[in-house]
């Protein structure tokens, strides 16, 4: 069978010692970046980036996609242990993670929610095994217009349904299109928005917008924050155990949060983090007895970290097959893989069988090497969490100090991440999410391109878009999705209005 | 308690101005037409987008009560200053010595103690320079007489 066949081939290129080695080194700093609060994957492959350019391209992208998906694994033992999310689609293991740790279940919830991850992790990775050669036989016959559509659609997505009004986040969105027209444009050798300044013509560096949005005013804002006093828990293997009740309650949650997972992080422009929700809010309206969530309920972990896990390895189902990021990580990622010289898209399966299939191997392989990393290591990262963030974050901004510097050697650069950090953190003020902004950046140049070139086929027609099929029916997802996003704004704002109404009448 | 969600009330007007500063700049690339986009096209389509979601923004905003932005000025201005410091000294200091004042600066913001300050910094520095110079082979001046 051709799967089969391309699985052996993807075994035979992943089980090489280096790798190999690179697998274990990605998923080790992954669960490093997720256990450490206040630093997620995103930073961490953004700093990984320019350190990658000497290593052989398929280790390269083995290893930070084991910091992608490493960091989910990793991201529950904070909320668990500290009431503080790892990253963000940890968020909501806090929720019944903390109180499972006060009942003296810290031990139980950090094991179920290792199984919990290794099943959706598994689950993503057969799925993106399954769907992948699917997917790359439709994306073979998107032209410019349905790339475009594509992108609006996962932009449309990434605004609408991640937190905050539709209106900011999509108004980031148009913001980083526009940061991306900075520079020299491809097509007719002018640059843009360069203010007579030399270095501006290549562009803002992607590791320095990454590193300044999130890396520096992540710092900023968490050196004030109120940490919880250390953790004083002993987590011994024995203490781990579940009782069979736990296993038998968490066995539907876990497959549930599974597909749901899967399903959520092959769309572009949602991933992880609203996986993980998704999945609660589901366990929560499925339960027998939802008053049990917010104190405890061991389905409230496992399944939104099993969504999550899963999520985080179907995410590469469009990265790898199409050439669209579905989140500002992936876009990250495709930067990787662009410099690097590797073309995602339908193409890259044909083109390099054993770089596609050798990836989605070293998946599973990093997943087992994973619960090995979060079960009997579980007390390193325990007392890693014990050190105070006022000792880690100098090192951490120093670190990212060093890796801007390393892309070009210019301190220019500095300058403009610290420039750029200063605007994130006026942007943190004002409750503007950033990740929007760097998927825009990013898939800026590739939707002017294919705008342009659907528009250049179609004679200027706008009509294009509408009259191909594959096309029109993404721009009908993409404007249902803002449309339902812009009906429950409506919707709560009108439910304000009528609450604030109320209260002046009787109070 | 301010009758006015200045949040969002100063980030739609700060799109509002950015929007229209990109779409007027970009004026001066050649704009072409539908079927024969020029540079100029795209980022002026897109300014006058981000300019009417500002407004899409600020003026409700206008009408709905916000909570108090707080701005942590002690971080923001040692973390500043630790990341201008770098830019400044690399070359001139070379890393370790950059590393150890940049260490100190950013320290500043926290309440770690003057000894655990100095502390921090030498590890701090070490290890970066195992990491990037030893390890990773990064051309960097080590010290102030280094090329």
């Amino acid at each position: 069978m051709d799967v089969l066949d391309s699985l052996l081939l993807g075994l035979e290129s992943a089980l090489q010692p280096e790798i190999l080695l690179y697998c274990f080194f990605g998923v080790f700093l992954g669960t490093f970046i997720g256990v450490l609060p206040g630093i997620g994957p995103l930073a961490a492959i953004s700093l990984l980036l320019p350190i990658t350019y000497h290593i052989e391209p398929t280790a390269a992208i083995v290893m930070l996609a084991g910091v992608y998906y490493g960091a989910e694994y990793g991201g529950s033992t904070a909320s668990i242990l500290l009431n503080l999310p790892g990253t963000a689609a940890n968020a909501v293991t806090c929720l019944d993670g903390h109180p499972m740790a006060k009942q003296g279940r810290a031990g139980v919830a950090l094991f179920m929610t290792t199984i919990a991850s290794l099943g959706g992790g598994l689950t993503g990775v057969m799925a993106l095994v399954l769907f992948s050669p699917v997917i790359v036989e439709i994306g073979l016959k998107f032209g410019p217009a349905e790339y475009f559509a594509l992108m609006v659609l996962g932009l449309v997505s990434a605004s609408t349904l991640a937190s905050g009004s539709p209106a900011k986040g999509m108004a980031m969105v148009v913001f980083g299109l526009l940061l991306g027209t900075v520079g020299t444009d491809v097509n007719s050798g002018i640059p843009r928005f360069d203010f007579g300044i030399t270095e501006m013509m290549d562009g803002i560096s992607l590791v320095g917008l990454a590193m300044g949005l999130f890396g520096i005013s992540e710092i900023i804002n968490s050196i004030t924050l109120k940490r919880d006093k250390k953790i004083t828990e002993k987590i011994t293997m024995r203490s781990m155990m579940p009782t069979k009740k736990d296993a038998k309650d968490s066995a539907l949650p876990i497959v549930r949060g599974a597909g749901i997972g899967s399903f959520f992080g092959s769309l572009p422009g949602t991933g992880a983090a609203i996986a993980s929700f998704i999945s609660y809010a589901v366990e929560k309206r499925t339960a027998k007895d939802p008053t049990r969530f917010g104190k405890g309920a061991i389905e409230g972990i496992t399944a939104p970290e099993a969504a999550n896990n899963a999520a985080a390895q179907t995410a590469f189902i469009p990265t790898l097959t199409l050439g669209i990021p579905g989140s500002a990580t992936m876009a990250i990622m495709l930067g990787a893989l662009i410099i690097h010289g590797i073309q995602p898209g339908p193409l890259l399966m044909s083109e390099q069988p054993a770089l596609f299939w050798g990836l989605i191997v070293s998946f599973f392989i990093g997943n087992i090497m994973l619960v090995i990393l979060n079960i009997p290591l579980i007390g390193m990262w325990v007392s890693i969490l014990n050190i105070p963030y006022r000792i880690l974050y100098p090192a951490i901004l120093l670190f990212i100090m060093m890796g801007v510097y390393s892309v070009n050697n210019n301190t220019f650069d500095i300058y403009v991440v610290a420039l750029i950090g200063i605007f994130g953190y006026a942007m943190s003020l004002l409750r503007f999410e950033a990740a929007p902004l760097l998927l825009g950046f990013i898939l800026g140049p590739l939707m002017e391109e294919n705008l342009k070139r659907a528009l250049l086929l179609s004679r200027g027609d706008m009509g294009t878009f509408i009259e191909r099929p594959i096309s029109m029916w993404l721009l009908i997802i993409a404007f249902a999705i803002l449309a339902w996003s812009l009906f429950s704004a409506l919707r709560s704002f009108l439910r304000r209005r009528t609450l604030a109404k109320e209260q002046a009448q009787h109070g | 308690m301010k009758n006015r969600d200045t949040r969002d009330l100063l980030g739609g007007i700060a799109l509002i101005a950015i929007g229209i500063f990109a779409a007027v700049h970009a004026q001066q690339y050649d704009i072409g037409e539908l079927r024969r986009m020029g540079p100029g096209y795209f980022p002026t389509a897109l300014g006058i987008l981000l300019a009417i979601l500002g407004v899409f923004i600020a003026i409700p905003a206008l009408f709905r009560e916000g909570t108090r932005i707080k701005i942590e000025w002690k971080s923001l201005f040692w973390v500043m200053l630790s990341i201008v410091i770098f830019a400044v000294f690399l070359n001139m200091l070379g890393l370790i010595i950059t590393a150890i004042l940049m260490v100190l600066a950013s320290s500043m913001a926290s309440d770690l103690t003057w000894p655990g300050r100095l502390i921090l910094s030498g590890c701090v520095a070490v290890i970066t320079y195992v990491i990037f110079g030893f390890g990773l082979g990064m051309l960097i001046p080590i010290w102030p007489w280094s090329p």
